[in-house]
């Protein structure tokens, strides 16, 4: 038996999650969003191997992710409800520990996850993207050997990481080299995600950047533009102050408070501000690429700041928003979603990550963890990061 | 509350009035205070005369009239003098404006206009309402260069009668003093009758420092006399003096009675208004002895 | 008689004083001994106005009448203060439209017919069209405008007419129209000494390319003050300009000088000296200070801003500039000239919720810094009213508040520049140019209402001779993070702020409070 979190259908604590994160803001809001959330912990069996390739994994920390939190407050999208499996155990970002021996790799191995669940691992063929090395646009995210599942941690049969225990596929898994801490380690699958965003944002050498929202995904694509890109001046919107110092310390150019930003902007690339009737000020000019990182209303901020014919990454999980500026600027629209690695796991955006990881500045990036227990104060936490000056927030399912 | 601490804040370091002390080095730069004069026109107005008469025949007539006898005498003199004209009388007291403004027919208290000292009376802005209100009074500069622009002549000019205490200055003992020029001056450039009015017994009554007549509803007499005219091309002196005379028969008439008066007026007999050249105890001993209650032997018509 | 300007010292019997802080004021209990200074009651105003106008057009000083020097066939160019002077602007009708109309009367009848009307706003934003009319008057608005009566365009190029360079290698360009014209007929209003005489067309008319020569760092410090002509190194780069200008084109100028009558009747007891306050001025005070107190902000602004000041006309005086603007000083000196003895360790000023820049707008930050430590510190003749090393106390609340359509560059100025360095040297090197060229701001400035992008930087350079001079800088009731970016220090109350400068002038220092508005002159003995 295993303790898990787990999330459930549930129409009532939905539509109460979505309401309170909706109307209520700052501390209460986020608390009673929090407790108010489809979730709920309890004793599973261990979770069953689907096949050989599997393995069983015992999460040593995972982390709570954006896409988790519209998920608990009722904030994402239902156009994603046949891609999942209910009843599910949520959390993708996992460090664990490998129980059984699969493929290469030995039980008892440290092991970070790719939690693509991608053609590879449902034992089908191969659909034309996985086929050309594209795999988190696998086709067949719903069929083969485990139920329907984007990832690890929306699938009913895999398990996910906010449990005792998962099962993941061998072409999921990567060795943790011994000198990588867990709490860097548990940053690889969304650093994993940052490196595919700019690698899908093909950036232009000396090109302006403006990386709206320092939260995880934020500084984590600053620091994988500036590794595996060669733009210009890099700026970067951030909301809370521990966030434009550790922006400031990944490289960025300038750090930009939300009000202030488009002003900012002008004055260094030029061109006019102009105010419409209602909603926010945009710029006559502006920034090469967007890339939007709060996976909420920096969209529109993203479609405003560039350029004409400028070019705006969705990095983020999109939220309803006027799109007159892509159309009217002619802009190009990119989206980002999680990584790939053409079956290789030597290269390819995860393995890139997991030596990025490594050696990048990254300490105090996870600076709270709590047990399964604590569910509560988790996601309410989770939600309050960047004012309780917090990057990142795990799980460490080994404590009680 | 914070309403409460601005009125604080700015009533720190004045008055009750509102006022400032000048700062010390401001004071070569304190402005010259232009003394003004305080408006008592509205004090002729119709609801003011209303509110006069309430007040002068409802309040001050009874209250004199039970705190002390007054006696009035020879208010047949006056039957069909008509306005404008100046009465003058000693001044001993505080009763004195309110006894003659009573004693005088309604027709021309009515519309009698006091003079009142304008350092005293007109001071306070309260005390200056007040008596402007109840004795329709103006104010009169008793000194300084200002003393002659007075708004009496203004007044003689609208058909108003005017009170005047030719002394200048209520008597520090009860004995008369001579007379300034002003209401005899006034008189000859209009060409208007004076009433000459002696009281005598208000002194022992309601002296200087009291604020309330003595017990026992002591004597008070008022002696009106005939209206004296300014003779064509009469001298201001002479009937300044003839004024001065006229009161002083008057005084007399209370000890002596008309016909005694009269006959001492004509052989230059008549006593020393200015009391005797003697110790103050003395002056004030003969002013406030009670007058003798000698009604029923009073050769003037008394009503 | 008007009571000559004075120093009060303050005592035991000394009441509360007032003190302005934004659009809003209060009373201040001074300690002992607090020096403060009082300009001059206001100077009686001139009974009949348009009689001295004639007067000072027939009979000018050091040139030939008016008529005389306009004749048919001529190009003839009214320029004309905009409205950063009068402070508040004056009630209508304003004195440069009475005077305009007397000037545009002696053409009519010379039968002038090119004339144009040109508002010497130099680098500051546009008038609006009601604003120019306030100015000019109905009938020359309704006569002029739009065709030939409009703002200078300092960045107009095909209109900017280079005259030449001073033997100071100082470039003089100037409106073309003004400069090609046979006559400026240069209509003025003179508030504080620093303007007039020379400046009118030198700064009025000029462009960037010829400003920059006096409205920069190094001038403004060696201008000690910019209010005393003599000694400021900004005149004398006016005085060279006016020497090549007077090469090329004629200028007959008319100056204007103003009483003290700074608020309305119903405000009237800002004008008085407070241990004068009548019962009725403490009850107009408690009533105005509760009502601007919990007026919305909106609305607050918007009656401050639409006060008129009852000004009385103290000289109208005309004809040749240099002769003109002396009488001018004479007069200003007679408004606004109070003696002090000695300069004290602290000032205190309080700013009011008007400066040149924030006509019905808004008083930002840096025009705070600007009005307090440009024109306020740099009120005096001789020496500046506190020693050097001494402390500035300023009272203002300093929100971080910006118009958006006036002040634009302000806005980068203040989050980009002012960030970085507070310095005016650093800024001056660093930032001036990127801003000056920034193609928005030009366009802004000349299509929009907007400061030229360059405008906050000349704000911040006029606060240099007191940034230099001043050992320490305390905002009462500032918000804090504003008055950080500024460089300067925030207290919640004096006796705070006196605390604070302890540090630099010890724990019993000599105070003067300068009582403005309104404006007086300082000469420090």
């Amino acid at each position: 038996m295993i303790t898990v979190i787990e999330y459930r259908r549930s129409p009532t604590r939905f539509l109460a999650a979505r309401g309170a994160s909706a109307r209520t803001t700052g501390k209460l809001g986020d608390a009673v969003a929090g407790s108010l959330a489809p979730l709920r912990l309890i004793n599973r069996p261990d979770p069953r191997r689907p096949g050989k390739e599997w393995g069983r994994v015992r999460p040593m920390l995972s982390g709570i992710c954006g896409s988790d939190l519209a998920l608990l407050t009722g904030r994402s999208s239902p156009y994603l409800s046949p891609v999942v499996s209910m009843p599910f155990v949520p959390g993708h970002e996992v460090v664990g520990e490998l129980l059984d021996d699969v493929g290469d790799l030995r039980a008892g191995q440290r092991v970070v996850m790719d939690p693509v669940l991608s053609c590879a691992t449902r034992d089908v063929d191969q659909c034309p993207h996985c086929a050309a090395g594209h795999e988190s646009r696998c086709d067949h995210v719903t069929g083969g050997t485990v139920a329907a599942g984007l990832q690890t941690g929306f699938c009913s049969d895999t398990g996910g990481g906010w449990g005792g225990m998962l099962v993941a596929h061998a072409s999921q898994l990567y060795a943790v080299p011994d000198d990588v801490p867990n709490e860097r380690a548990v940053l690889v699958e969304p650093l994993s995600c940052a490196v595919h965003t700019v690698r899908r944002a093909a950036v232009p050498d000396g090109a302006s950047v403006v990386i709206v929202g320092a939260g995880t995904v934020g500084l984590l694509t600053l620091l994988a533009l500036r590794e595996f890109a060669n733009p210009g001046p890099v700026y970067v919107i951030a909301k809370h102050g521990h966030q434009r110092e550790r922006a400031k310390a990944l490289g960025a150019t300038d750090v930009l408070e939300p009000k202030r930003a488009a002003r900012v902007l002008r004055r260094a690339t030029g061109g006019s501000l102009q105010t419409p009737e209602r909603g926010a000020e945009y710029l006559l000019g502006g920034v090469d690429v967007a890339i939007e990182c709060t996976g909420g209303g920096g969209l529109d901020s993203a479609l405003r700041l560039v350029r004409a014919g400028g070019t705006v990454v969705l990095s983020g999980m999109p939220s309803a928003v006027d799109l007159t500026p892509l159309w009217y600027r002619e802009l190009t629209l990119i989206g980002a979603y999680a990584s790939e690695h053409a079956g290789s796991h030597d290269s390819g955006d995860f393995a890139d990550a997991l030596s990025l990881a490594a050696h990048a500045p990254l300490d105090g990036y996870v600076d709270a963890t709590y047990p399964l227990s604590g569910w509560r104060e988790a996601i309410g936490h989770a939600l309050a990061a960047g004012r309780l000056g917090s990057v990142k927030v795990a799980f460490d399912p080994t404590r009680d | 509350m914070s309403l409460i601490r601005e009125i604080k804040l700015v009533s720190r370091r004045r008055d009750w009035r509102g006022r400032s002390r000048t700062p010390r080095s401001a004071e070569q730069w304190a402005p010259v205070r232009e003394p003004r004069e305080f408006p008592t026109a509205w004090a002729r107005t119709k609801p003011a005369r209303v509110v006069r008469e309430g007040v002068q025949r409802g309040v001050l007539r009874p209250l004199v009239w039970t705190q002390t006898s007054p006696q009035v005498y020879g208010s047949d003199r006056l039957d069909g003098v008509h306005g404008p004209v100046i009465v003058i009388a000693n001044h001993a007291s505080h009763l004195d404006a309110p006894l003659i403004l009573n004693a005088l027919p309604a027709r021309l208290s009515r519309r009698t206009a006091v003079g009142a000292a304008a350092d005293y009376f007109f001071d306070a802005r309260w005390r200056a309402s007040l008596t402007a209100l109840v004795f329709n009074a103006f104010p009169i500069e008793r000194s300084g260069s200002r003393r002659m622009k007075m708004i009496a002549p203004k007044l003689i000019e609208d058909g108003w009668s005017i009170l005047l205490f030719p002394e200048g200055t209520r008597s520090q003992d009860g004995w008369m003093r001579s007379f300034r020029r002003g209401a005899a001056q006034l008189a000859c450039q209009h060409d208007i009758p004076v009433i000459p009015v002696a009281i005598r017994g208000a002194y022992g009554a309601m002296p200087r420092g009291r604020n309330w007549p003595r017990p026992g509803r002591p004597r008070i007499a008022v002696h009106i006399g005939r209206p004296l005219a300014p003779a064509p091309d009469e001298p201001v002196p002479a009937f300044n003096a003839r004024l001065n005379a006229a009161v002083t028969q008057l005084w007399a008439e209370e000890d002596m009675g008309w016909w005694g008066a009269m006959r001492a007026s004509e052989q230059k007999e008549l006593p020393d208004t200015t009391g005797p050249k003697a110790a103050s105890w003395r002056r004030i001993w003969e002013t406030t002895r009670p007058l003798p209650d000698k009604n029923a032997k009073n050769p003037v018509w008394r009503r | 008689m008007s009571r000559p300007g004075f120093v009060l010292e303050v005592d035991e019997r000394t009441p509360p004083l007032l003190v302005h802080a934004g659009e809003s004021f209060h009373l201040e209990q001074f300690p002992l001994g607090t020096r403060v200074v009082y300009p001059p009651d206001s100077l009686p105003g001139i009974r009949d106005v348009d009689a001295a106008i004639a007067e000072a057009l027939l009979n000018p000083l050091g040139s030939k009448p008016l008529p005389e020097l306009l004749h048919a066939g001529m190009k003839l160019t009214i320029a004309f203060d905009d409205l950063s002077i009068p402070l508040p602007p004056m009630r209508a009708p304003d004195i440069r439209g009475r005077i305009i109309e007397a000037v545009l009367e002696l053409a009519a009848a010379k039968g002038v017919d090119d004339v144009e009307l040109i508002a010497a706003n130099a680098l500051h934003r546009r008038m609006t069209p009601a604003e120019i009319k306030h100015i000019v008057g109905d009938r020359v608005f309704a006569s002029f405008f739009p065709e030939h009566l409009r703002n200078h365009d300092a960045e107009d190029r095909a209109n900017l007419a280079h005259l030449g360079k001073t033997r100071h290698d100082e470039d003089v360009e100037i409106n073309r129209r003004a400069a090609e014209s046979d006559l400026i007929v240069y209509v003025n209003v003179n508030l504080a000494a620093m303007s007039g005489g020379s400046k009118s067309v030198a700064v009025g008319l000029a462009s960037y390319k010829s400003l920059r020569h006096h409205h920069n760092v190094h001038t403004l410090r060696h201008s000690r003050s910019f209010n005393d002509p003599p000694n400021s190194a900004m005149h004398h780069s006016y005085d060279r300009m006016r020497a090549v200008l007077d090469e090329h084109v004629k200028v007959f100028t008319v100056e204007t000088t103003l009483n003290n009558d700074t608020f309305p009747n119903q405000l009237g007891f800002l004008n008085k000296r407070e241990w004068e306050w009548s019962l009725k001025d403490q009850a107009a005070y408690v009533a105005a200070k509760r009502a601007n107190d919990l007026a919305p902000a909106k609305v607050r602004r918007k009656i401050w801003h639409n006060t008129r000041a009852p000004y009385g006309i103290t000289g109208v005086n005309a004809g040749d500039p240099g002769l003109v603007h002396e009488k001018t000083l004479a007069n200003i000196h007679r408004q606004q000239l109070t003696e002090v003895n000695g300069q004290s360790d602290i000032a205190v000023l309080g700013i009011p919720y008007i400066c040149p820049y924030n006509v019905n707008s808004i008083m930002n930050p840096i025009l705070v810094m600007c009005f307090g430590l440009g024109y306020l510190f740099n009120m005096y003749r001789n020496k500046p009213i506190v020693r050097e090393g001494g402390a500035l106390i300023m009272y203002h609340p300093m929100p971080q508040e910006f118009h958006p359509v006036h002040h634009p560059s302000y806005i980068d100025f203040f989050d980009e520049v002012l960030s970085e360095t507070t310095d005016p040297a650093t800024i001056e090197a660093k930032y001036e140019k990127q801003f000056a060229e920034d193609e928005w701001y030009r366009h802004l400035y000349r299509n929009s209402y907007a400061y030229h992008g360059v405008h906050p930087f000349y704000m911040w350079y006029w606060g240099a001779h007191a940034l230099e001079h001043l050992g320490d800088i305390i905002c009462v009731g500032a918000d804090r993070k504003t008055a950080t970016r500024l460089g300067f220090r925030t207290a919640s109350s004096l006796a705070d702020a006196l605390e604070m400068a302890s540090d630099t002038v010890g724990r019993s220092p000599s105070l003067t409070y300068l009582h403005t508005p309104p404006m007086r002159l300082a000469d420090v003995r």
